[in-house]
């Protein structure tokens, strides 16, 4: 019986990032009415572009992967209470240095994928240490470090790449590297999926970065939710006071989530530069690591969520140019669109929240 | 004449009716005492009085008048002023800023400080409510920060003066004080609201009191024809023995040394000074005294890992400076915070996660890798839930569900069931309500008798009288004096807390 009734909970709580999704959609056709297109277009514009052949809702998975790890990397800071806004900086750095284990390491293809990996997360992890000490032993706020830091390592990345790190003799006529050697190109998965019977075009990307993510993904719940460490993870980030009152040692949890979350963010880009460029370059797709702010936000900083809020942040991308592209929505609008589906969701997850705790407080008497 | 007329006020709340049919009312020149346990609705009701809450039905008058208050400013508007149990002043602001604050007097934006001034000193004189305007509210004392509540109240015109839980912070002589201001107050047929769970001072100070349990109000008595039992009677529905049936007590060896232990504050303040004390096995030594004189700075360093100027901390023996917050704990220490809010509980986190906090770290809680041992904390809770008799429906049940009286019995069975050789019980019992203040009365006496030390600190001086072996005063960080409990006498202690008797 009581057990019933806290499954009822959960499935309230699963609930409510929904509920928010179908009002910002209302708000979504209503803003189309007043821009003067018929919502009827634009319904089947971003059906048409998200969902309609099996190429555009894979195209919207692959969009989501590298959104996905940068959400995971803001939620695990978030659950220690640290706001990581350097995301951003940490994968220009873990790419950076991932793609030169990926060119000048000599290793066969099982090793090298793994290495490349590993060297993506220890970049962004080195990346993170600076803001992480200097949080915890002078007490500057990672805000500022990690803002700042996301600038120097632009311009770092921008010079590594333009000077000693240049790949003279490629083709290209921007910046980049020398090409990332064979063995450690992400491969695709189509062949995957051809065999389960779902016909995944070649020019979508569906790469091994997809098995980093699910495996990060576990890792990660496992850890906050399965491990001593991730319940002080979690201790710490909602009560600093209490944690410390209780033993934990706040300070090594803070760092080491801070570093955890660095990792997770030098993942960002291995989509982009092991699996779609095979070299890495300063034209990355940059900002995704500030779209994981609401990434982690929306789902609300559970593995979970984060895989269902990375892939509405794709099917949101994909949506917009499907708007663009099939109705006269103007670009600027979509934008706004996106903005007030975040504010809906996190204004209904809010309410919702509140009303189940109210349920539960009237519960326990 | 009735200036207050709250009638069949009802308010509910998901599942309570916090208020049913609650009528209360207020004369020119009364007090009138609300008592009740922990919610029980007397907040509630206030609120409503105050604008924080709408009521759901029934209605206000003011002076035969229906009125309708929407925020606190309409219930300012109205005369109507709270002083809250925790002080709504901004502590670096001078306490004439404070009290101007919210009705600032100005010349074309530039604030005008001498007729406020002025006015001030004329309320301070009339109702012998004596303040420096210019001190920095965080520089006075509790006693008189909180006059400058109720001077903000009274600047503002208030003709009816909420008291919620006034004396929880004060000396026996800062109360007498408190009641000698209530009484002009009184006289000058202002209508005053006290809350309080002191029956003593309810009794000594009221005209009239009224009951209230569950929501609704059990009966308004005369002060003449109310007693203490009666009182208490009212409040839980069956008569509560707060006498705590003890053994005498046989300490063994000692377990908490503290030698010539002197701090200083951040801000440079000395705030503790060269303190000795020893809490043996099987004794409960109490702390009394006002505070703000150290006590929670005492605390503090022996829970956790903080710089001292000079002196030592020794458990059975051992120099334990060193420690962190895990080592002590890990080596014996159990700790009640003193502020239970910011301290006790992980708020979202489940009734069965807050009861191994501390020692959630520790087999049997996790096993192999560092894995938590899910299954072995829900077991270890229920039984934890059963043997303290916390009511909650499930100990999956997060902590915010919980009233505040479980809430502090969760974290005194979580402090107790390790075990400790020493307990640190900071305020224990403060702001709950009596059947959980006898729970918890029981359990420390208990773990006495088990053979643990306890360290008992409490602004509350019949609780530390009713429940110490011995007693230290603690006055301006020191320790001025040292009474077993067969000598010790309220007014002497008391003396002794103010300072006015400065030790031999």
């Amino acid at each position: 019986m009581l057990k019933l009734k806290i499954d009822k909970y959960r499935l309230y709580e699963l609930l409510s990032p929904i509920i928010g999704f179908l009002a910002a959609i209302i708000v979504l056709l209503i803003i189309v009415i007043v821009v003067g297109e018929s919502p009827a277009k634009a319904v089947s514009a971003v059906f048409k572009f998200t969902m309609s052949t099996t190429a555009r809702l894979a195209t919207v998975f692959s969009i989501a992967i590298p959104l996905f790890f940068a959400g995971l990397a803001v939620a695990l800071a978030f659950r220690a209470g640290v706001f990581n806004i350097g995301a951003e900086g940490q994968y220009f750095i873990g790419g950076l240095v991932g793609a030169m284990a990926g060119i000048y390491l000599r290793l066969p293809a099982f090793i090298h994928i793994p290495v490349v990996v590993l060297f993506s997360m220890i970049g962004g992890a080195l990346w993170a240490l600076i803001p992480a000490i200097l949080k915890v032993t002078k007490g500057i706020h990672e805000v500022i470090t990690t803002i700042m830091f996301n600038n120097i390592a632009l311009a770092l990345v921008n010079y590594l790449v333009n000077e000693p790190l240049s790949g003279r003799g490629t083709s290209s006529l921007e910046a980049q590297t020398h090409e990332i050697r064979k063995t450690a190109l992400f491969g695709k998965l189509n062949n995957l999926f051809r065999a389960i019977g779902w016909n995944v075009p070649d020019h979508v990307y569906l790469d091994y970065s997809l098995i980093v993510a699910i495996l990060m993904g576990i890792l990660v719940w496992f850890l906050l939710f399965r491990m001593r460490y991730g319940f002080e993870i979690r201790s710490v980030g909602t009560s600093l006071d209490v944690s410390h009152y209780a033993g934990i040692r706040v300070k090594h949890i803070q760092i080491g989530a801070f570093l955890i979350s660095g990792a997770l963010a030098g993942l960002v880009g291995s989509q982009e530069i092991f699996a779609i460029r095979g070299f890495y370059t300063f034209e990355i797709a940059s900002g995704l690591g500030f779209e994981g702010i609401a990434i982690a936000l929306i789902g609300r900083n559970s593995p979970l969520g984060v895989v269902f809020s990375a892939i509405l942040f794709a099917f949101l991308k994909q949506a917009g140019y499907g708007l663009q592209l099939y109705t006269s929505v103007p670009n600027a609008v979509i934008y706004v669109i996106t903005g007030l589906m975040i504010i809906f969701i996190v204004v209904i997850n809010e309410i919702m929240t509140r009303y189940i705790r109210a349920l539960r407080k009237k519960e326990a008497g | 004449m009735t200036l207050l007329d709250m009638r069949e006020i009802t308010k509910v709340y998901p599942g309570v009716r916090a208020n049913d049919n609650v009528s209360f009312s207020l004369n020119q020149g009364e007090v009138h005492a609300l008592v009740g346990e922990n919610g029980a609705g007397k907040t509630t009701l206030m609120k409503i009085l105050y604008g924080l809450q709408k009521p759901d039905s029934g209605m206000i008058c003011l002076k035969g008048k229906a009125i309708s208050i929407k925020n606190p400013r309409d219930a300012i508007n109205h005369g109507i002023g709270m002083v809250h149990q925790h002080f709504m002043l901004v502590p670096p602001f001078t306490v004439l800023e404070n009290i101007i604050l919210g009705k600032e007097t100005h010349r074309a934006g530039v604030l005008r400080m001498e007729e406020p001034a002025k006015e001030a000193e004329k309320i301070m004189q009339k109702n012998g409510l004596i303040v420096d305007l210019n001190e920095r509210v965080e520089d006075i004392p509790v006693g008189l920060q909180q006059r400058v509540e109720i001077l903000k109240i009274l600047y503002r015109g208030a003709e009816i003066l909420v008291f919620d839980e006034p004396t929880a912070v004060l000396t026996p002589q800062e109360v007498d004080e408190l009641f000698k201001t209530l009484k002009k107050m009184k006289k000058q047929g202002k209508g005053i609201i006290f809350i309080s769970h002191k029956l003593d001072e309810v009794l000594a100070i009221a005209d009239r009191i009224t009951v209230i349990r569950r929501g609704k109000v059990v009966k308004t008595l005369k002060c003449e024809e109310a007693t203490k039992p009666l009182i208490a009677e009212l409040m839980v529905g069956k008569p509560v023995f707060m006498e705590v049936e003890k053994k005498p007590s046989s300490p063994g060896k000692v377990i908490l040394r503290i030698k010539n232990l002197s701090r200083t504050s951040e801000r440079g303040h000395k705030v503790l000074t060269d303190i000795n004390l020893t809490v043996r096995e099987g004794e409960i030594y109490g702390i009394a005294g006002v505070e703000g004189n150290g006590q929670s700075e005492l605390v503090q360093a022996i829970a956790e890992h903080v710089k001292l100027e000079s002196g030592e901390i020794l458990i059975e023996e051992e120099n334990i400076l060193d420690w962190d917050v895990r080592t002590r704990r890990e080596n014996g220490m159990g700790h009640i915070p003193e502020d239970r809010h910011k301290y006790g509980l992980l708020l979202p986190f489940t009734l069965a996660d807050n009861l191994v906090l501390g020692q959630h770290h520790r087999p049997p809680f996790v096993k192999g890798f560092q894995i938590v041992d899910t299954p072995e904390i829900r077991k270890f809770a229920r039984a934890t839930i059963q043997s303290y008799d916390i009511r909650v429906p499930s100990e999956l049940t997060p902590a915010n569900a919980l009233s505040g009286g479980n809430q502090q019995k969760a974290i005194v069975a979580r402090e107790m069931r390790f075990e400790p050789k020493l307990l640190l019980a900071a305020q224990p019992t403060r702001g709950v309500d009596v059947g959980a203040t006898e729970f918890i009365y029981k359990q420390l006496t208990t773990a006495r008798d088990k053979g643990k030390a306890v360290l008992l600190v409490s602004a509350d001086l019949d609780e530390i009288l009713t429940l110490s072996d011995r007693i230290g005063v603690i006055f301006k960080g020191k320790i001025i004096k040292e009474f077993t409990q067969a000598e010790a006498t309220r007014e002497e202690i008391g003396l002794y807390m103010t300072g006015e008797q400065e030790s031999a």
